[in-house]
């Protein structure tokens, strides 16, 4: 699998009242192409920052992030497209423009960025919602929209900020199916952050355990199972307890750090 | 349908309750609607004010140059102070004090400024309609999602770019509000000018009846002043609707 994101010692300081706080310390890492490398950890150890990073969108005080061979200064919406936890579609805008506001901003004309949009409907499972507004949509729907939205501008990297963070346990294993299956059609790469143990396990060829503040990588998981994953496979089991122990430790941490 | 007639029976109540009061106090102070009725009809004949029209014509034009003058100032200075934290941050407060003067304490000063005639009313009009507008500016500006910015950023929005395509459609409905009070104080600014002072405009006719105590006229005056302010305001009114429901969020 060839390289497609690397990341070399990535930190990033914020300041605070009792003085300036590292969010990632050195962090490094390597993401093939095709890949569906997950980042699980405990809340505040930099997981939103390192996406950030990725995405152009914050600047790391030192180290680099080198997306196909060049290095990250801007958001670059060629190669990065990104979901956020907040879906942020904008409400004065139908589905079908929202889905089609990267290609809007590239300069497509209408009709050919509408009718982009319009064949990602189907897929998104929101045929008949094309001409509603995002007030008329639920919380599983809006998150489809923004997944829409970053689909459209058909980059080869997707980065997802607990994008089914916000939504409830059902629907949230429902949408994680369904991110699968629009992932292996497309074989985009997808970086995707999450604090659930099941998303990880049951969506990622890898998975990325970072520490709590300062966000380091405590430890790499490789998943090489075929999917669709039966969870409760021996296999699976005994992942799910190694994770969460190493998740566990960094939580407890993380509480008594606060 | 109900509130059509709910309207109606308020407005027919008044009338008579007014009818009533008025005959039985002074008729001459408190003009019972029969009396108001011909009145109207005298002054829309042309009658009792020949230069009606004229007058009319004076006062639409001040509302239209002040409330002209009123937007473009208002915009410009709303998204100087709204695009410029720093600046905003040290103007904002005092614009907002000033706004909390009752205005009419500068007319006095306009007049002396800019004389009896049409600039001094435009100039208490613009005065009038230039804060709502500014803060209205501001406070759209200042509700905008950073979300949102961030969004438009993600996908490769310039500055200019995320302004155009995000801060104006999210800050459209309050902008539009604002615009539709700057108008309605516009209106006030103008016509409360004539009326403290100036030879032409329908509020220096209102002055010139009840100043002869032709209390029925003064009345029919104020009537077609309330049609042309509440038909402007109408206006207003449906441009906002149409806003809303293309920014409804």
């Amino acid at each position: 699998m060839s390289e497609l994101i690397r990341v070399e010692g990535v930190t990033k300081r914020y300041a605070s009242s009792s003085g300036p706080i590292d969010a990632l310390r050195e962090v490094s890492l390597s993401v093939g192409a095709g890949e569906f490398c997950t980042i699980i950890g405990p809340s505040g150890c930099g997981k939103s920052t390192l996406l950030g990073m990725l995405g152009g969108l914050v600047a790391p005080d030192a180290g680099r992030v080198v997306v196909d061979g060049r290095p990250v200064d801007a958001p670059d919406p060629r190669r990065v497209a990104t979901v956020f936890q907040d879906p942020g579609l904008f409400p004065w805008r139908t589905t079908l423009d929202n889905v089609a506001f990267g290609l809007e901003l590239q300069g497509v004309p209408t009709a050919r960025r509408r009718q982009t949009a319009r064949d990602l409907l189907g897929p998104l499972g929101l045929r008949d919602f094309a001409e509603k507004y995002p007030r008329e949509l639920s919380g599983g729907m809006r998150q489809r929209v923004a997944i829409g939205r970053a689909l459209a501008i058909d980059t080869p990297i997707v980065l997802m900020d607990e994008p089914f963070g916000a939504l409830d346990e059902q629907t949230r294993v429902l949408m994680g199916e369904w991110l699968l299956d629009i992932w292996r059609r497309t074989r985009k790469t997808v970086v995707f952050v999450t604090h659930s143990l099941h998303e990880a396990l049951a969506l990622s060829t890898r998975v990325v355990v970072m520490t709590a503040r300062p966000g380091r990588i405590k430890n790499v998981l490789e998943l090489p199972m075929p999917y669709p994953r039966a969870m409760e496979s021996a296999e699976l089991v005994a992942l799910r307890a190694k994770l969460w122990a190493d998740i566990r430790d960094e939580s407890l941490r993380a509480m008594s750090g606060m | 349908m109900k509130i059509a007639l709910i309207r109606a029976a308020i407005l027919v109540g008044a009338l008579a309750a007014w009818e009533v009061v008025g005959r039985l106090a002074n008729p001459l102070l408190y003009v019972p609607p029969t009396a108001a009725v011909p009145a109207l009809g005298r002054l829309l004949a042309l009658a009792s004010y020949p230069d009606l029209l004229e007058h009319l014509w004076t006062t639409v034009r001040e509302i239209v140059l002040a409330y002209g003058l009123a937007i473009a100032a208002g915009l410009a200075c709303g998204f100087a102070l709204g695009v410029n934290r720093l600046v905003g941050r040290a103007y904002g407060p005092i614009l907002a004090a000033l706004y909390a003067v009752p205005a009419v304490v500068w007319y006095p000063s306009l007049m002396l400024f800019f004389g009896l005639d049409a600039a001094s009313k435009i100039a208490f009009g613009f005065l009038l309609g230039f804060f709502p507008i500014t803060l209205a500016v501001l406070a759209g500006i200042r509700q905008v999602s950073p979300h949102l910015l961030t969004v438009a950023r993600a996908f490769g929005a310039d500055g200019l770019t995320a302004f155009r395509k995000v801060t104006l459609p999210a800050m459209l409905f309050t902008l539009v509000g604002g615009l539709r009070t700057g108008l309605a104080l516009t209106v006030v600014g103008v016509i409360v000018g004539e009326i403290l002072g100036s030879r032409s405009g329908m509020g220096a006719l209102i002055n010139h009846a009840y100043g002869l105590f032709r209390t029925a006229d003064y009345v029919a005056l104020v009537v077609v002043t309330l049609v042309l302010v509440v038909g402007t305001d109408a206006v207003a009114s449906i441009v906002e609707q149409r806003a809303q429901r293309w920014s409804e969020s």
